[in-house]
């Protein structure tokens, strides 16, 4: 491939995955094992890109001390975008680390080799002066909308109103240098710049090509979409971690007692403890440094790093943040579950419970389906919790 | 202390090479620099200030060559003048010489020099050597054998590499002093070798390195290399591949290398606890190091480390095992008795002087010994009977920060491992959880606010008591080095008797006060006695005691174990120091008058 540099967005925040969000950015929540920005970075490197820039804004400092000053030996370029006014803001404040043609990718969405792939070779074919990844995407009503006719985008809308459109824009792209230019001379509307809004004039030229891609491609919109994004992972397999049986992965550094049982497909991060009698599995993804108690029992689940289960515990269709607490006896017994997002009432969701980080859950907690609980919260010893538990709570019987 | 680098092989380039080697070496000095190419001739660019500077002068004078060394220098002999930044030269201008450590015989050989006509031109001990080639040469000496007899001549610490007009080759030898040779590419029976004090200045170009021993000397040209003792006999040296990342010098978005290090500590702790901490099984992993069981335990370091080692020693207390730190300088000077101690130096570099000397006299006296340090490889590492690695990745900045929350982690791992007792479950649960619980202080601190209301104090004082008095003493450290204002740690219990005198309404008191024991009920009468002095008092505490209505402001750290959370109040401390030290514009990864390594005593 012959595009060497690639401009990765990771500043936002990401606000529909909130209280995830608290202390980092959505490109650094978990797909199976590792943050989404990851995966994204190897798909970048797996097709061929020597140079990477990053842009980060919100809660930056969890990107860079995570990545540190490279990936996989290549050279990672920070550039700072202070206030998240668009996309098109974040990729122009990259314009002094890019030197000739990029590719332009989300953060925050899994996506393969294949697309990233599929996206440069059509704009290798030299016709455009921009190449965007199109496919048949779920809720079309949620992302921008593209007509293509001949490899060409002949439209391109954002949230449409009407269904009648079938392609979505993925959000991985090739440009040419001379987008930066393009961006400066788009008007910004109440001081934000969508990178959708400065293709308008390239696309009435005819000069932004597409690429209809079968890649994986998966966006998590809501908290309880990560367990999604990690089944997805586990059907490719885990590259970081070795293959103990067909669909277990687990970490050299870990440790399973011989006792406990992994069930496939499910993950063991490094560093990561399951106990005696513990039942892990199937779509189970455990991130670095995670416990597991004697006798827990944990399916369909996300726990992220540095999380502890108490022996006996259970936990179904249950996603944690990062070094939550859960004591011993404590349940989760599962969804579907109607969910209070925000505004939204959202009805028939899988979800056990949503733990953001550092939730404490102090021993023998009880969780109605689809209990949010903010972080630092900190349940004491009996509760049974439900609805919405706030940021920083304390939550007596 | 400084920094030397060589290279051969890179027709054209040589320049670049050297002094992007240098800027890698700065950590080790920066108070003048040069380099010397050889082409036929010998072309020397050298001069007093930053490496930055020098990279100014060859670009503006271009000198190039096939072969050429470079060096880095902090002064110990002369002030940092133009004439005596190295290269030094012999009277003819056809030898130059690099050199780190300290020619302890100097003034005899320069006499001698002297007498027999040469002219010095510089305060330098280094300048010796030059011209102890030059009269080796002109009594009719090949090149090799006149940098033999040279060396052959030096007491004291050196590593040294000199260059000679006409030869295709770079010599260099070493005592007391880190030198490392790296292997390039090699075709045709061409290859670019590397000399250097330390592998990141070369480790853009190759990962194969031989660390060289006391005694070594080396010959490299670009149709190879050749390791010899200094009678010449030929040694069988191995051949390392060393695991860094060079891009991990690059600071990843941060201001400062320290701002970067303070932030990486949850990532450095993981390195340091992975596959040594079995929390199920409630042990830890320290390899054969679990049999030694030490009738006692003295440990010997310098700087942040010595703060690290009276931590380490309470551990072993607790656990009981008698054990005291010393400061590695006074331990080789008035070393106390030794009988079955086991010995432990800590030295974050493995290169510290002061902590390899202590080393020294303990050995010679039969102890075994045993080395916690971050460098593979490293002088402390080959000299003790054995090495704990503390797995924080490289420190650039010369303050100390990622190495000290290490040292403390590796500390608990050989306590517990050592020195088995009732309290390990709870220690190891700890343990596991201490990388969240830094990442949580750094996501919620509080201590720029802090650093901007006390910016222009006369002076910062930190008490602790126990596992916390270490912390005090470093939270000082730190904010002396990177600030250059005055600070003080003390013993919470020591205040009375004395220093409290010193205590006024703008000198902020830092106390660390963590759980809700006895210690920490009478650090909080301290607190109390100096709010009676009207002193601002910053409370470091995780929210057990009630400090807090005695603090004028708070920097929480999460509810953890004695032991953990003298970690965790330390990252406090380490952020308060940042923070005033950016807000104040000082450089803060190169403090003036300090060094990272000190390689002279």
């Amino acid at each position: 491939m012959s595009i060497q540099t690639a401009v990765v967005l990771a500043a936002g925040e990401g606000t529909r995955l909130r209280p995830l969000t608290r202390n980092r950015p959505k490109p650094m929540l978990p797909a199976a094992n590792r943050p989404i920005l990851e995966h994204v970075l190897d798909a970048l490197v797996d097709t061929g890109v020597e140079e990477l820039v990053l842009v980060v804004g919100y809660e930056r400092d969890r990107v860079q001390n995570y990545f540190g000053p490279s990936y996989r030996d290549r050279p990672i370029t920070y550039v700072r975008q202070d206030k998240q006014l668009g996309t098109g803001h974040a990729l122009f404040e990259a314009r002094d680390a890019v030197d000739g043609p990029m590719l332009v990718v989300n953060g925050d969405t899994l996506i393969d080799p294949t697309i990233v792939g599929d996206v440069a070779d059509r704009f290798a074919e030299g016709d455009v002066a921009a190449t965007l990844a199109v496919l048949d995407g779920p809720d079309p009503q949620d992302y921008g909308v593209v007509d293509v006719e001949a490899g060409v985008v002949t439209d391109l809308v954002e949230k449409p109103d009407a269904d009648d459109y079938r392609l979505i824009n993925a959000g991985v792209y090739a440009f040419e240098e001379s987008i930066f230019e393009t961006i400066e001379a788009t008007p910004r509307e109440r001081g934000e710049l969508g990178l959708t809004d400065a293709l308008d004039g390239l696309i009435a030229d005819r000069r932004v090509g597409a690429v209809e891609t079968d890649g994986t491609w998966v966006d998590a919109t809501y908290p309880w979409d990560l367990v999604e994004l990690t089944r997805e992972v586990l059907a490719d397999g885990v590259p970081t971690v070795p293959e103990r049986e067909r669909g277990v992965w687990v970490a050299e550094s870990a440790r399973v007692h011989e006792t406990a049982t992994v069930q496939r497909p499910a993950v063991v991060g490094p560093d990561s403890e399951v106990g005696p009698g513990a039942v892990v599995g199937p779509d189970v993804a455990l991130g670095r440094n995670v416990t597991v108690g004697a006798n827990a029992t944990v399916t369909t689940a996300v726990l992220d790093d540095d999380t502890r289960i108490g022996p006996g515990s259970t936990l179904v269709d249950a996603v944690t943040g990062q070094h939550v607490r859960v004591g011993a006896g404590s349940v989760v017994p599962g969804g579907p579950a109607e969910v209070r997002v925000g505004n939204e009432i959202l009805e028939g969701r899988p979800l056990g419970a949503l733990l953001a980080d550092r939730v404490r859950a102090v021993g023998n907690v009880t969780f109605a389906p689809g209990t949010l609980v903010g972080p630092n919260a900190r349940l004491a010893t009996g509760v049974h919790a439900s609805g919405y538990v706030p940021e920083d709570a304390e939550v007596r019987r | 202390m400084c920094g030397i680098i060589g290279c051969v092989g890179h027709e054209g380039e040589t320049t670049d090479v050297l002094v992007e080697g240098l800027s890698t070496l700065e950590y080790r000095g920066y108070d003048s620099a040069g380099v010397a190419l050889g082409n036929g001739d010998l072309e020397v660019v050298k001069q007093s200030g930053k490496i930055d500077d020098l990279r100014d002068t060859v670009a503006a004078a271009g000198p190039e060559g096939h072969l050429g060394i470079g060096h880095t220098r902090w002064s110990t002999h002369g002030p940092p003048t133009d004439e005596n930044a190295h290269p030094h030269v012999d009277c003819t201008g056809e030898v130059a010489v690099v050199h780190n450590g300290i020619i302890e015989n100097y003034q005899t050989l320069r006499d001698e020099l002297r007498e027999a006509g040469h002219t010095f031109r510089s305060d330098t001990d280094t300048e010796v050597v030059p011209h102890l080639i030059e009269a080796a040469l002109s009594a009719g000496a090949e090149p090799e054998a006149a940098v033999r007899e040279a060396v052959s001549r030096l007491d004291g610490s050196f590593a040294v590499a000199a260059v000679i007009a006409g030869c295709d080759a770079i010599f260099a030898a070493r005592n007391d002093s880190p030198l490392v040779l790296g292997i390039g590419d090699e075709r045709d029976g061409v290859g670019q070798y590397y000399l250097a004090s330390d592998v990141p200045a070369f480790r853009e170009h190759t990962d194969r390195v031989v660390y060289l021993e006391d005694g070594q000397f080396v010959r490299v040209s670009a149709s190879g290399w050749a390791v010899t003792d200094l009678a010449g006999e030929p040694a069988a040296p191995a051949v390392d591949t060393v695991e860094w990342d060079p891009e991990e010098t690059g600071k990843a978005g941060y201001d400062h290398f320290m701002e970067k290090e303070i932030n990486e500590q949850p990532r450095a702790l993981r390195q340091c606890l992975s596959e040594r901490v079995d929390e199920l099984g409630g042990e830890v992993n320290v390899g054969d190091l679990a049999y030694l069981n030490p009738r006692g335990v003295q440990f010997v370091a310098c700087g942040t480390s010595y703060h690290a080692a009276l931590y380490g020693a309470q551990l072993f207390r607790l656990a009981g095992v008698p054990a005291q730190a010393f400061l590695a300088s006074e331990y080789a000077s008035a070393p106390p008795p030794i009988g079955d101690e086991l010995v432990i130096g800590v030295t974050q570099s493995g290169e510290t002087a002061d902590t390899l000397s202590a080393l020294r006299e303990a050995r010679s006296r039969g102890a075994r010994t045993l080395a916690v340090t971050n460098v593979v490889g490293s002088t402390v590492a080959r000299e003790c009977d054995d090495a704990f690695y503390i797995k924080a990745g490289p420190e650039i900045g010369v303050a100390a920060t990622k190495t000290f929350a290490s040292q403390l982690a590796s500390l608990n791992l050989l306590s517990i491992g050592m020195a088995p007792s009732k309290d390990d479950r709870e220690a190891i649960a700890s343990l596991r959880d201490l990388p969240a619980d830094v990442q949580q202080v750094l996501d919620d601190s509080a201590a720029e606010e802090i650093a901007e209301a006390y910016l222009d104090s006369d002076a910062y004082f930190f008490i602790g008591r126990g596992l916390q008095y270490p912390v005090a003493l470093e939270g000082a450290l730190k904010m002396k080095e990177i600030t250059y204002k005055h600070a003080e740690g003390f013993a919470a219990g020591e205040l009375k008797h004395g220093p409290l005198a010193l205590v006024t309404e703008r000198t902020p008191v830092f106390a660390m006060v963590t759980g809700d024991d006895e210690q920490a009920r009478k650090t909080i009468g301290n607190v109390k006695e100096v709010e009676a002095r009207d002193a601002p008092v910053v409370a470091v505490t995780d929210g057990q005691s009630d400090v807090e209505r005695y603090a004028d402001h708070v920097l929480s750290i999460p509810e953890s174990s004695p032991r953990t959370a003298a970690v965790l109040a330390n990252v406090q401390l380490q952020l308060a120091a940042y923070h005033t030290a950016a807000k104040l514009g000082r450089p803060i990864d190169k403090p003036r008058n300090l060094a990272k390594s000190v390689t002279v005593e």
